[in-house]
């Protein structure tokens, strides 16, 4: 199989937390395990604290990982020692930011962020490109957008702007950072499908972050469930949404509501809440809220074990498909 | 806890800053004021003060810098400040601690009682938005705080001593009183205080109200007084526990952060009008080339400022229970 | 699935007539502090600058008669050696304008240097800095100049500027520095170094350009300090005493006993220019406060004689016993800096006993403020004004009542729980001390009640009780929130008005809450109105719902009619616009374009821009129509029934 365009081989990040000689060390991210190909969207699901936005910064390369690997098209970025380099990374995988609020600088004209990208990365480009940009991104008349401040615009037309932003680099890979949940419903499918149009389009991959299921359904390859810092679920969006395998997806999808189910939904509120994930110890960390939790769950951390073709799910109890044995 | 120890090294450290900085300024002044100061003492003074002296001010420097610092900062430790010029041959201590009481009753008694004045008023003026007091205040006392404190006490003995005879021109009491305990004694040195109080009230409240009336009209926007509204809760006790505990912490940062200024004005204050406080004392110092007296005043004024923000502090720590927590 | 193509996408610019450098002029023009500050630092400035042409005689002439009184030749007098007061104060303006602008400057130089540095390297760097910042704030300044000037007397104006300069930027610094830590977790930054950028440029020219109006502040602060401080330095002798400024002028006018001997101007005109220069940097610096700060500025709503509220009966006509709330005709405008903004119009609702009533809608479109005007909670922040209506809780009119008659039913009838509990609980109570506030407010419970009952709400809300002793800060998001419910049930009352209380929360978190809520619901059986943008989570709950639009109500009607068949092409597109776990994964389009600006709502209907079915009958704003229970408010069915009213 040819090399994927990103791969990460145990990749985790720790945190020191807690006051100055301290020893509470916060889990972040252990051991995750995951490829993205060209042209692929994946999406990264999970509640807040699972760890997702930390990966989005270990990609970006805002954090350096404690430990593991992450190879951009087989060369690991723990090689990456020169400036120049370092900008060819950023140029190949730029950030789209969630919060339209914040993610543009107040003080500029929208251009400036795409101006910017592009004298870094692109040089010789100007004005048109700007305005061509803008155009692929849906905002339109480029040349009068381009000359507006950010508050003179819209939610998600800010967005779009982001997105121009990461477009600006002619990137490979991009990562987006809960890039809808900040907007108003009607407008969030405008900028899904925008984002399916640049992979059809330009051949850019996804790796789109969001605790929102049905959309990342919507528009994701494939899938995967973060719970507390650990990968717990893994495999192509269809299989993952209609046979969930482990007990967190579950409960994840059970807790999406939808409008075109029936009502009568009353199912056994559950109270719990993500652990904080603090010198943890060994042991499934969902399995304090797991309906299905055996002896072994509390003293053998369960790791991604195959579960039928592409899927991947991290429980001691999780059945395989029909057809496969369990592992 | 953490905190409270925070503050006091935070305390020592700028008492050294202080210390230091007497030591040092007079080493790097150009040419030798404190050489034509060392020669008035001469033959009048035993060797071990004269040596503290030189320690002091760097005269002879066959002395190592180091040397003379650790003798410097072990004579203060001891309280050592030498002979006063000025008051010779009475010690500087003495002097001092002579002053004290003075300024203690004048600055010291209007600054409290101007900050809690001047908090309450704002928290009055922007309770009732838009009424009168709101409506005049603030340009008022605007204007007024950038008065210089100085002329503003020229006025005061030019209007209420010299044309209406009111009050006493100067000094801190007549000076054919005895001093004493006395009814006599002591109802005439309130009425010569009367004037240099009003003067520093006047100008240093100003500053108060309008910090409180900005703190509690942000204040009152937040969603927590909405609640207090929602539960029904009489208008007095939103104003006092919800706006007024919330609105009055940054002010007493602010009430620390502004001592300076004050201090400034109270020295000025006591100077137009011969008050015998520690501030004129500074300026008789200086004035008399009185070195010994004017670094031991230096160093007390720095430490009543201490104590004051650190009493701030502690308030704080009081009303506010997030700095507990706080590491 | 088809792609839609980027023409799909087309998005009509909001209209902005002005650009935000002429907002900034509009805002000066408009405050009378900020023209008073700059008239008068004109006024000095061009002293400054043209003394020669301005003043009658020389400054420094001591030609004419000594302590002469003030006449018309010498306007306030001479002093005691002949010059002319009205000349020397002119001729000493530029001294003070000089010592403001270059102390002003440099100070505010070094604290945007030190503070963005300070809070954007952070760590040990910042550490260092900060308490270096914080000794030089403490140690009182002006002692601090004067043991400086003690052994180097008749120090100069360049020495002065220096020393005032390199001692006084720590206040700037420090204010620099927090706003710096705060835009650190601002995402344009982090795209900036993602995208490579420079740390220099990242200080320079992305973090600076946003704190303007901070840099201005601690410019116009510096400014003040100098000249007061500078004055207070010359006064008592350690300046220059031949130089031209105004505090020499005190210091020989004090000299000369200027006061007792009658040439009283001499003594007092120095200090009535440095005051008046002070002034006008205090105004200025207060005035920039208020600009930025949109929270001080108090804008009144003006009301057109014609449009005046009419006083509404106390009690209406033929109140429905079964109904617990009904709205007729509520209107709220609020005013903004470019005027009224109606942000609920004429809307009309109604809710029975126990009934679970969902108010839908997206941002800007009226539904908070709708809520809050219900509870008779309007006011800051969203300072509006209900401007016509009528509010009938249980039969009397909520929109005539005083602020005392609200009280006595707040909470016992009526509670509230808001959204991000963060801030709606006081941060400096215990969670005990917040319900026995309200308890006390409307009850006659002892102590050991009080606390019996509080603890029973907890556990209604599977809260441990022994959280009464905490403070909001130690309890997690959800706690809050649940917390929150616990304190609206306290007086177990007939109605609870909710505002997003889920929005905060995660997706498995919302939904044991909103599952929480509908069983304490049908248990102790209050109404609830539930405010959300999420249609899709309330629609398992609610019994009817309300679409806001514009703030208008589009639809209105019972949740699952509403669902199998919306008829207003508003809801269609909502419903259209959530992608689903279940059922077939379709392409989706979403409602393109954006809500109308409410400073200027279009004549006709509001939807009309964005609606697909839009015809020319749409220029004419449609009354609602009710079909088959389900009222809507489109002119799609204006021939099928008949309209409810003409509203």
């Amino acid at each position: 199989m040819s090399e994927p365009l990103l791969r990460t081989e145990g990749l985790t990040r720790h945190f020191r937390v807690g006051k100055l000689f301290s020893r509470q060390v916060l889990h972040a991210v252990d051991e995750v395990n995951f490829t993205i190909g060209r042209g692929e969207i994946v999406a990264l699901v999970g509640e807040s604290g699972s760890g997702k936005s930390t990966i989005a910064r270990l990609l970006a390369r805002v954090y350096k990982p404690t430990s593991g690997e992450i190879y951009f098209e087989g060369r690991p970025l723990s090689s990456i020692r020169r400036r120049k380099e370092r900008l060819a990374y950023a140029s190949d995988v730029p950030m789209v930011f969630q919060d339209p609020y914040s993610s543009i600088n107040p003080a500029y004209r929208v251009s400036h962020g795409i101006r910017r990208a592009l004298r870094l990365h692109r040089k010789g480009l100007g004005r048109p490109e700007v305005e061509r940009l803008l155009g692929e991104v849906g905002l339109v008349p480029p040349g009068k957008l381009a000359g507006k401040f950010p508050h003179e615009l819209s939610g998600g037309q800010r967005q779009r702007v982001g997105f121009a932003q990461a477009l600006a680099f002619s990137p490979k890979l991009i990562i987006a950072d809960e890039p809808v949940s900040m907007l108003d419903v009607s407008i969030r499918i405008g900028l899904l499908n925008l984002m399916s149009e640049l992979r059809e389009r330009e051949g850019v991959s996804f790796l789109y972050i969001t605790h929102d299921v049905a959309s990342a359904r919507y528009i994701a390859d494939s899938v995967l469930v973060m719970y507390a810092g650990h990968l717990v679920e893994e495999g192509p969006t269809e299989d993952v949404i209609q046979r969930p395998k482990h007990p967190y997806t579950q409960l994840l999808l059970s807790a999406v509501p939808d409008p075109r189910a029936p009502l009568g939904v009353s199912d056994a509120a559950d109270v719990g809440e993500p652990p904080k994930v603090v010198n943890p110890k060994e042991g499934c960390r969902f399995q304090p809220r797991c309906p299905y939790a055996i002896a072994e769950c509390e003293t053998v951390t369960p790791l991604l074990r195959p579960l039928g073709p592409q899927r991947l799910a991290a429980c001691h109890v999780a059945e395989a498909d029909v057809g496969e044995p369990a592992a | 806890m953490r905190f409270v120890l925070r503050r006091l090294g935070f305390f020592v450290v700028t008492l050294w800053a202080a210390i230091t900085l007497n030591f040092l300024i007079p080493r790097l002044m150009p040419g030798n004021a404190a050489l034509s100061m060392m020669s008035r003492y001469k033959g009048h003074i035993n060797p071990n003060a004269m040596h503290a002296l030189e320690v002091a001010f760097g005269i002879k420097t066959h002395e190592s810098l180091v040397h003379a610092y650790f003798t410097y900062i072990g004579n203060i430790a001891r309280l050592h400040f030498g002979i006063s010029l000025t008051f010779f041959p009475d010690t500087v201590t003495h002097q001092v601690l002579q002053a004290l009481p003075w300024t203690l009753a004048l600055v010291g008694t209007t600054t409290i009682l101007a900050f809690i004045l001047g908090t309450l008023i704002g928290l009055v003026a922007a309770w009732r938005r838009g009424g009168v007091l709101d409506g005049v205040l603030p340009p008022i006392f605007v204007i007024t705080s950038a008065f210089p404190y100085f002329w503003l006490a020229l006025l005061a003995i030019w209007l209420f001593s010299i044309k209406l005879g009111w009050f006493a021109e100067s000094g801190g009491y007549d000076v054919t009183t005895t001093v004493a305990w006395s009814w006599a004694f002591v109802s005439d040195a309130f009425r010569h205080s009367v004037l240099p109080a009003v003067t520093i009230l006047v100008t240093s409240i100003g500053g108060w109200i309008l910090t409180m009336r900005n703190n509690t009209i942000t204040v009152l926007a937040e969603d927590y007084v909405r609640m207090a509204r929602a539960k029904g809760l009489s208008p007095w006790r939103i104003m006092w526990h919800y706006a007024g505990r919330n609105a009055i912490l940054p002010n007493l940062t602010g009430f620390a952060m502004s001592l300076g200024f004050v201090v400034s004005g109270a020295i000025l204050v006591e100077f137009v009008f011969n008050y015998p406080g520690v501030g004129w004392m500074f300026l008789q110092s200086v004035e008399n080339q009185d070195y010994a007296l004017m670094q031991a005043l230096f160093l007390m004024i720095t430490v009543a400022v201490l104590i004051a923000i650190l009493a701030a502090d502690g308030a704080t720590a009081i009303l506010d229970p997030r700095t507990r927590d706080r590491s | 699935m088809t792609l839609p193509s980027a023409a799909e996408a087309v998005v009509e610019p909001l209209e902005i007539t002005r650009r935000p450098g002429a907002d900034l002029w509009r805002a000066v023009a408009g405050n009378r502090k900020a023209v008073a500050g700059v008239l008068l630092l004109a006024f000095f400035l061009v002293l400054a600058i043209f003394p020669g042409q301005i003043a009658p005689y020389s400054g420094t002439a001591e030609d004419f008669g000594r302590g002469l009184g003030p006449s018309s030749a010498h306007w306030f007098g001479t002093t005691a050696y002949g010059q002319d007061v009205l000349s020397q104060l002119i001729s000493g303006t530029r001294q003070s304008i000089i010592i403001a602008f270059a102390v002003g400057g440099l100070a505010t130089a070094i604290a945007v240097l030190v503070g963005v540095s300070a809070a954007y390297l952070g760590g040990v760097a910042d550490g260092v800095l900060s308490l270096i910042t914080d000794v030089i704030l403490v140690i009182p300044i002006f002692p601090l100049i004067i043991v400086i000037a003690a052994y180097e007397r008749n120090s100069g104006l360049f020495t002065l500027v220096v020393v005032l300069g390199a001692l006084g930027w720590s206040y700037g610094a420090r204010q620099l520095r927090s706003q710096t830590l705060s835009l650190r977790s601002r995402d344009f930054l982090e795209a900036a170094r993602v995208r490579g950028e420079r740390r220099f440029y990242v200080i320079v020219f992305e973090i600076i350009p946003t704190m303007t109006s901070l840099i201005v502040a601690s410019f116009l602060g510096a400014a003040l300090y100098a000249v007061l401080f500078a004055a207070g330095l010359q006064f008592i002798g350690l300046g220059d005493p031949n130089s031209q400024s105004w505090g020499t002028m005190l210091y020989w006018a004090e000299n000369n006993e200027a006061l007792g001997a009658g040439m009283v101007y001499w003594a007092i005109m120095p200090g009535v220019c440095v005051a008046l220069l002070g002034a006008a940097f205090a105004l200025l610096n207060y005035a920039f406060d208020e600009i930025s700060n949109p929270a001080l500025r108090l804008r009144r709503l003006e009301r057109k004689a014609a449009q005046e509220l009419e006083p509404a009966p106390a009690v209406a006509a033929a109140p429905d016993s079964e109904k617990i709330l009904e709205v007729r005709g509520l209107s709220v405008a609020y005013a903004s800096d470019d005027g009224p903004v109606v942000a609920v119009d004429n809307v009309d609702l109604d809710l029975r006993r126990g009934e679970f009533l969902g108010i839908v809608g997206e941002s800007g479109c009226g539904k908070s403020t709708l809520l809050y005007a219900i509870a008779r909670l309007l006011g800051a922040p969203l300072a509006g004004e209900i401007t016509g209506g009528q509010v009938l809780f249980k039969g009397r009119n909520m929109v005539s009542m005083t602020e005392r008659e609200l009280r006595a039913i707040r909470w016992r009838e009526y509670s509230v729980v808001m959204q991000s509990a963060m801030n709606a609980l006081n941060p400096v109570l215990t969670v005990e001390a917040q319900m026995r506030d309200a308890l006390k407010a409307h009850s006659d419970l002892s102590k050991r009640e009080i606390e019996k009952r509080s603890k029973e709400v907890l556990r209604l809300v599977s809260i441990d009780p022994v959280h009464l002793h905490s403070y909001p800060h130690q309890l997690s998001g959800g706690m809050r929130q649940r917390a929150m419910i616990a304190m609206a049930l306290l007086f177990t009352p007939d109605l609870i008005i909710m505002d997003e209380p889920t929005s905060a929360l995660d997706v498995v978190a919302q939904r044991s809450l909103m599952v929480q809520i509908k069983e304490l619901q049908e248990r102790l059986g209050f109404a609830v109105i539930f405010v959300t943008h999420d249609m899709s989570l309330v629609s398992h709950f609610s019994d009817r719902l309300l679409v806001m639009y514009a703030a208008q109500v589009a639809e209105f009607g019972k949740t699952r009619q509403l669902f199998d068949k919306p008829l207003h092409p508003y809801t269609q597109g909502l419903l259209e616009a959530f992608p689903s776990i279940r059922g077939e994964n379709m392409r989706l389009v979403g409602i393109p374009g954006h809500p109308p600006d409410l400073l200027r709502p279009p004549a006709g209907c509001r939807f009309a821009a964005r609606c697909p079915h839009a015809h020319e009958r749409c220029a004419i704003a449609p009354p609602l129509y009710d079909v088959e229970g389900d009222l809507v408010r489109c002119v799609l069915y204006e021939h099928d029934r008949e309209a409810v009213a003409a509203r």
